[in-house]
Parts: structure tokens; sequence; C-alpha cells
């Protein structure tokens, strides 16, 4: 009687272990993306004007980092990727590139800025901070839980498809070219969603929620969206720029 | 689910890849006692009830006989009225098939109107419609002899009672002709407009049968003077336009602002002395083209400028 | 024939049914409740409201382009139909108002059969049917919010959108015609809730206009009325009196180029300077400005509030 309860015990377990993220993998993030810029456009298509950090929930202390933005500063202590940080790298006009890196590890770059981020499906120890910070994926589990009525066979419940996404160890950065600051203290939630279009095209959403007790009044919010293009032929990196 | 998403993209794919005009006799209820017919060119106004059947407009003649088809599937009362907004063949050719709907009045040559128990159908429209259909134009068609709107009016309205509701018939002077007539249906709140509103087209102000833009306007003002619209702006009275779908006061104010932005860019241009092939290089209808052209249109940006610079200007 | 050893694989097969079943056969999100609109992104242009002559972002096409440029705001005024007009369904999700959904059940089988919502601005209200019911006759009467229908795929809902009346894209005179295909797609994350609309107006833009924005779940809000009655307040010189711009003469339209010191041929909007490339053919301002100038720090705090006066909050 014990083998088989040991068995009933380990064999959703052993069942779902077997998957790797990839495998596992509810959409296909992977290919290339292009951000088409509706939304945000004079902060994101230009370097915004200094002092302007309209839409930004930061507080005083932030506003006063944001007065004092001084690019020459920062090109001068080699900080010119400041502003390309995983909490802002998906605002900044560009191209990604999605790959996994191996089945547990999905590899977005990006050609602005010339950033690489690599979400891990498996806990690991991150590293030193970093712009890009340390990134740990999952596929979200959406609330609500699996319920059984009657007899035992009623099912119900939701799935998800969602890639849900959490950062930390992030080097203090800027949420916009123009030195609208985050703390080393911010962390990074987001959720990457996959849409399609009645026309055939494919969208991507990412969904990104930055903390910051030392910068943010309250989580900062913005949504992204990319095009799926067909293949990565105007993916062109460029150097991060202070200005 | 995908199943249903894919059905309900492709049912709306359907709806938009229709073409306009479809050939196929629909009823819709609108409001009350009232429905639309379309498909029979113009749209074709239905009142129905204890009393019998009030039509506004005939439509084509070819149609006739599916109309009445698709109106005895919805009721078999008498057809005893038939108003006429105007004399154009696609709202008008249909009244010698819905005349010719009962036993012969004999001795009444003017009128073959037929009589159904002791009540003959009344055809209803401004003397304008009656004067033109029995005065081809140029190479026209001798006129014909039965359908004629013989109960015409001259004043400025024209009232009855029908159905138990209250029916108010307005000549609109040189509008999109100069025989037009709107139609309203007081207790069901329902506006017949005749091709005086056309949502999705231009609408073709019929210079040679004395149509003129700023009669065009003046009529648009009426119909807005008449509308009461619902909570948020919508519903509450109802339109059935000349071609087209059911709309309401928001639908008419919109093509209203656009005949008269399009109406006040021609003036100003004649002001500056711009002659009529000047005018159109000019596209003074560019930002409204791609909502009111399309490959069916019957009036094109350049008829719809030519007729209002004609009627601003006077000139042939 | 050899027999199977029950004993061997009997443990295996009860939990190896058990997991197979606890898949879950179907996907919802719940999206009942009170909802409050996040503006961290474009503040300015979404409460104080839009620029004129402020395209950015947007791919139009010339007709769209011109339709802006003679825009007069005076005609919401002046026009009295005008002034009670609620947003589209397709701009009241850009997030101005309040929103409280509510879940519309079958009464006998008690399936959800439909979302029911309700913007506090001007008192709009959708209902988004998820029954599989057909839209209607394409002869029948537009609404301002249309008629929606949708379908989950998994935590997401796929809304469909006809028969929307003509409406606008932002509220300075860009319009979207009744022509226009609306899709949505809401996905709820915690207490957040996304929505990306997509606008694919033939009349008026050449590409999809895809925008998302970001609604956050308060318990607390409660919506109250707001009704609007219209009133003649400007006169009109004439009776057939709108108010609009003769192309060529608005004199407003350079404004948002010179007030934020951007290029003239960015505001102009234009599917090509939505794509990242057109950084490298940009042109420079006309008139550059170092220093912000107006809106500069709105939303400090998380405030809504948003004054236009330079150097203040």
């Amino acid at each position: 009687m014990r083998k088989y309860l040991f068995a009933f015990l380990l064999a959703p377990a052993l069942l779902h272990a077997q998957k790797s993220a990839r495998e596992s993998a509810p959409i296909d993030l992977t290919g290339n993306w292009v951000s088409i810029v509706t939304e945000d456009y004079r902060w994101r298509m230009v370097t915004p004007l200094k002092g302007d950090s309209a839409s930004v929930p930061i507080n005083a202390e932030g506003r006063k980092i944001v007065n004092a933005w001084d690019p020459a500063k920062d090109e001068a202590a080699g900080l010119q990727c400041k502003a390309y940080g995983a909490p802002a790298l998906m605002r900044i006009p560009g191209r990604l590139r999605i790959s996994w890196a191996d089945a547990n590890t999905l590899k977005i770059e990006a050609d602005a800025g010339t950033q690489t981020r690599l979400l891990h499906f498996v806990s690991s120890t991150p590293g030193a901070a970093s712009w890009q910070g340390f990134s740990l994926a999952k596929w979200e589990v959406p609330p609500g839980r699996l319920t059984r009525g009657g007899l035992g066979l009623a099912i119900e419940g939701t799935e998800s498809k969602s890639l849900e996404v959490s950062t930390t160890q992030l080097r203090a950065g800027y949420l916009r070219k123009n030195g609208v600051p985050y703390s080393e203290k911010a962390a990074l939630s987001e959720y990457f969603d996959l849409f399609k279009e009645p026309n055939g095209e494919e969208w991507l959403t990412v969904t990104t929620v930055v903390t910051d007790p030392i910068y943010l009044a309250v989580p900062f919010v913005t949504t992204t969206d990319f095009k799926r293009e067909s293949d990565g032929s105007k993916f062109d990196p460029s150097p991060c720029s202070a200005r | 689910m995908r199943i249903l998403l894919a059905s309900v993209l492709l049912s709306a794919g359907l709806l938009y890849a229709q073409p306009s005009g479809s050939t196929q006799i629909q009823i819709l209820p609108v409001q009350g006692n009232i429905y639309m017919i379309t498909g029979a060119g113009g749209n074709i106004t239905l009142q129905t009830g204890k009393e019998g059947v009030l039509l506004v407009d005939s439509g084509l003649a070819a149609t006739q006989p599916q109309v009445l088809a698709e109106i005895r599937r919805l009721t078999n009362a008498p057809i005893l009225y038939l108003i006429n907004t105007h004399v154009h063949p696609d709202h008008v050719g249909g009244n010698e098939g819905f005349s010719g709907t009962r036993s012969t009045l004999a001795g009444d040559a003017r009128n073959n109107a037929r009589i159904e128990g002791d009540q003959a159908l009344k055809i209803i429209g401004h003397e304008n419609v009656l004067n033109r259909m029995t005065t081809p134009v140029g190479k026209e068609t001798p006129p014909p002899q039965y359908g004629l709107p013989v109960d015409e009016y001259a004043t400025p309205f024209k009232d009855l009672r029908f159905n138990g509701e209250g029916i108010v018939i307005y000549h609109e002077p040189k509008a999109h002709t100069d025989g037009d007539s709107i139609v309203f249906f007081r207790g069901s709140d329902v506006i017949s407009t005749g091709d005086i509103f056309t949502p999705g087209r231009y609408p073709f102000i019929d210079i040679e049968r004395g149509g003129s833009v700023n009669g065009e306007i003046d009529a648009l003002d009426h119909l807005l003077d008449l509308t009461i619209p619902g909570k948020t702006q919508e519903g509450g009275t109802y339109i059935i336009p000349g071609h087209g779908r059911i709309c309401d006061e928001a639908d008419l104010v919109e093509f209203r602002d656009m005949v008269v932005i399009i109406r006040d860019r021609i003036q100003i241009m004649i002001k500056k002395g711009m002659a009529l092939d000047q005018i159109q290089a000019a596209r003074p209808t560019l930002d409204y083209d791609t909502e009111y052209v399309d490959a069916n249109s019957f009036i094109k940006a350049g008829q719809f400028v030519e007729a209002i610079y004609k009627s601003l200007s006077g000139g042939k | 024939m050899s027999t199977i050893d029950r004993t061997k694989i009997a443990p295996f097969v009860l939990p190896l049914l058990l997991a197979l079943l606890s898949l879950p056969v179907r996907g919802q999100a719940d999206f009942a409740g009170q909802w409050v609109p996040l503006f961290h992104e474009d503040l300015p242009e979404r409460l104080p409201g839009p620029e004129l002559g402020d395209y950015m972002g947007f791919p139009l096409n010339d007709a769209g382009r011109l339709r802006g440029d003679s825009y007069d705001p005076d005609r919401i005024s002046v026009v009295p139909e005008y002034q009670c007009r609620p947003h589209g369904g397709d701009y009241s999700m850009r997030g101005l108002a309040n929103m409280r959904v509510d879940p519309i059940v079958d009464p006998v089988s008690q399936r959800l059969i439909a979302w029911h919502t309700r913007m506090n601005f001007q008192e709009m209200e959708r209902t988004i049917w998820l029954d599989g019911r057909p839209h209607p006759n394409e002869m029948a009467t537009y609404t301002f919010s249309g008629f929606s229908t949708g379908a989950w795929d998994r935590n997401v809902l796929n809304i469909y959108t006809t028969h929307l009346k003509e409406s606008y894209l932002r509220r300075n005179g860009l319009p979207r015609s009744d022509k226009a295909i609306f899709t949505e797609h809401w996905v709820r994350h915690g207490n957040y809730l996304t929505v990306v609309t997509n606008i694919l107006d033939p009349a008026f833009l050449t590409e999809s206009f895809v925008r998302s924005q970001t609604w956050e779940l308060d318990p607390r809000q409660r919506m109250g009325r707001d009704i609007c009655e219209y009133g003649a307040e400007v006169p009109k010189p004439r009776a057939d009196y709108v108010p609009a711009h003769f192309p060529g003469t608005n004199p407003f339209l350079h404004e948002v180029a010179d007030e934020y010191g951007l290029p003239f041929a960015v505001v102009r909007g234009g599917a090509e300077t939505t794509y990242p490339e057109y950084r490298k053919i940009m042109p420079k301002p006309e008139h550059p400005l170092e220093f912000c100038r107006l809106y500069c720090a709105c939303g400090q705090d998380g405030s809504n509030t948003c004054l236009r006066e330079p150097g203040k909050r």
C-alpha cells in the first residue's frame, strides 16, 4: 500500500518536473520584435527635455535628481548605459531578438544600447548588481485553484499564457533618458503577453511594474507594445548614449 | 473557444466584405410601429398596425415584387398609404407595382389606384414630385400612367394619423431636389428622410431637379431640430435615411457638419475667384473622401464638388 | 498472448490518470470590480487634454491629418449636439474615466454570458457578450460603444467590436471612422488589468494602431452619476455655422512643436514616425529647447494633478 501512496504523491511532480521551461511554454516569444511607438512619444523617440518627468510618479527626491541631470557628467563617468537598464530598456524604441539560451533561460537581445537580458526559469545565485539585474522567470500561475466537485472528477480552473518575470540586483539607473531616476533598491516585475490580431499581426505587450522606495511614490506601471517581424534583418545594435 | 473567436471574426469579416447595397431584401425593426426595408434601391419605411400598412417610398420597379413578398411575410394588412420622399426612380419605381395590388377602380384614368374594401391606396408626395414624374426631362422615358402621387400637397407640411400615431410630412424646399419630403412618425419617434440624408455617401444635390446645397443644409438642420437623442446622445429619435443603415441624431450631425464644412470651403474658394477646375484640383473633400466614397459610390467627390459649386455660383 | 503484470503498473496508473485529469480545460479570468486607470503614460495628453496639432505616434494618412488640421474645438460648444457626446468605446479604453466591470450570469445555467462595463464619464455602458451571439446586421444602428463579443484564450479575453459610430482617436480632432475594426485583449495580472487595443481604420490610418493601458483594482471606488445637459452658451453667427479651419489656415499647428522643442515633422504623425529607425532621419527641431516648460512634474507623487503653468506642479 505504501508504494501506491508514494507513487500517487510523486507522479504529478515527476510529470511536470520532466518539462523544461521551453517545453512547457504556453506561448512562443522567440523571434524578432519591433517597438511601435504610439504612446509616450515625446519621452521615448527623442530625449526628453531636462526637468521633464511627466507621468512618472516620482517623489520630491526624484524631482531633485531630474532637475540636476547632466549627461556630460554621465559620459565622463562611463555611465552612458544608465538609461538602458532593465526597468527602462523595453521602453526605448528598438528591436528585440528573443531566443532560448538554454532549455531554462530565455534571452532577450535589444539593439538599443546593445543590451542582453537573461530570464532564468531556474533559480541560481545572482551576481553583482548590473544594468539588467538578475531576472527570475516563470510561466504565470493565475489566481484561483483547482477545485473538484461532486464525485471528484469535475474540473474547474484557469490557465495562463503569460510570462512573469521578477528582476532584482539592479544598478541605479534612469527610467528615462533625461535622468528620471530609480535607485539600487528598485525592483522590477514584468508580464509578457502575446496577442494575435484579425489581420494576422502578432503583438507582444510587456507590462512593466517598477517599485522603488527611494524615488517612486507608488509603483510605476507602463505597457509597451512590439510587433513581430518576419526576420531580424533590421536588428541594428547601437551603443548606449547618455544624450 | 478558438472556434468561437474564429467564427466571430469571420462573420465580422464577411460583414465588411459585403458590398453596400446588397440586393437581398431585408426588413429590420426600427422602433414602435416602424420597419426599414433595404435592398430595393432606396430604403423603404414600413409602418404597420391595426389600420393597415403605410410605406415611405417604394424602391426600384424591378424589386417591387420581392419587396411585396417580404412585406407579406410580415403582415397581410392592406397597404393603404405610400408617401414618396422625392422623384428619383430608386424611390418611386415601385409605385406602379404597389398601385396594382388591388382591383381596378374603373373610370379613374389619372391614378389606377385599386381598392380593397372601401379605401384606395393613397400615394402622397409634394406637388413637385408629381410635376416631375409627369414631365420627362430630355430623353427620359415617358412618365408612368399609374402609381402617380396624386394625393399631392403644396403646403409646408401635411399631416395624418394612422395606426394610432400622428404622422407629419414636411416639405424641404430645394434640398436634394425641389420635391423632397421627410416623414416624421411622432408616436414611434422615427423620421424617414429620403435622400436628404445618406450616411456613408455624399448627398446627391440634384441641381437639374431643383436641388441646392443651402437647401440641403437647411433640411439637415430641420432634421436636427426634430430629433431628440436618448441617453449618451444616441438612440431616441431614429432616422431611416435614403440609403444606408438606421441612424440617429449623432450620425446626422456628423453628416450635416461634413456638408457645411465642404460647402464653406468651396464658398471661400469661389470668393477667391477660383474656377471649378481649380477648386477640384484643390481637393476640398480630401479628408472626407475616405469615409464617403468607395468603388460603389453613386456620387463621387468630383460630382459633389461640382454640384456645390453650381449651387453656390449659379454656374452650369 | 503475454499477461500484463498489473501489480507492476498499478502504482503508476492512478496517479497518471489524476495528473492528466488535473489539466485545466477552460481559461478565464475575473475582471469584476472597480478599476482605476493609471496615468503613468501620456498623462498630460489623457487628462488635461491633447494639444492641437499633436499627432505624434499616430499612423495617419493625409485624410486623417487634414481632418485634424481643420478641427476647431469651438465645435464642441457651438454645435450643441456635440456637448454631451460621449467617448467612443475604443477611446474610453484609453482610460480617461474610471470603470466598473460587472459579470452578467445566466440565471438558469449560472454561466457567465457577458461582462458589462460602466465608465463614469457620461455614464457610458457596454456589454461584452461571451455567449457566441452574432453581431447585428450591417444596416442596424451603430452606437458609441459598438457591439462587442469576446472569446477566451486561457487568461486573455479577446474582444471584437463592430457597429461603432464615428468618433475620435484623440480629443484634438483626430477622427476615427465608422469603418474601423476594433479589437481588444484584456489580461489581468494580480490587481492590474492590462488592456491592449488595436484600431484598424481604413479611412484614416495606414496601419494598425495599437496602444495599451493599465487599470488598477480599487474596491474603495464608488462611481456616481455624470448627467450632461446641453446648453447654448456660445452664440452662432448664423444658423448653419460649424467652426472649422479652412485648410492651410490653422494658426495653432506649430504650437506643440515649439512648446516642447520638437521637429514639426514629428508632430504630424504618420506610420513611418513610429518605427525606431525614424530617429535616424528625424529632422532637427526648428525651435530647440533645453529645459522643460510645461507639464514638467505632472504625476509627481502618483497624483493625477497636471497643471499647464510652467514651473509649477
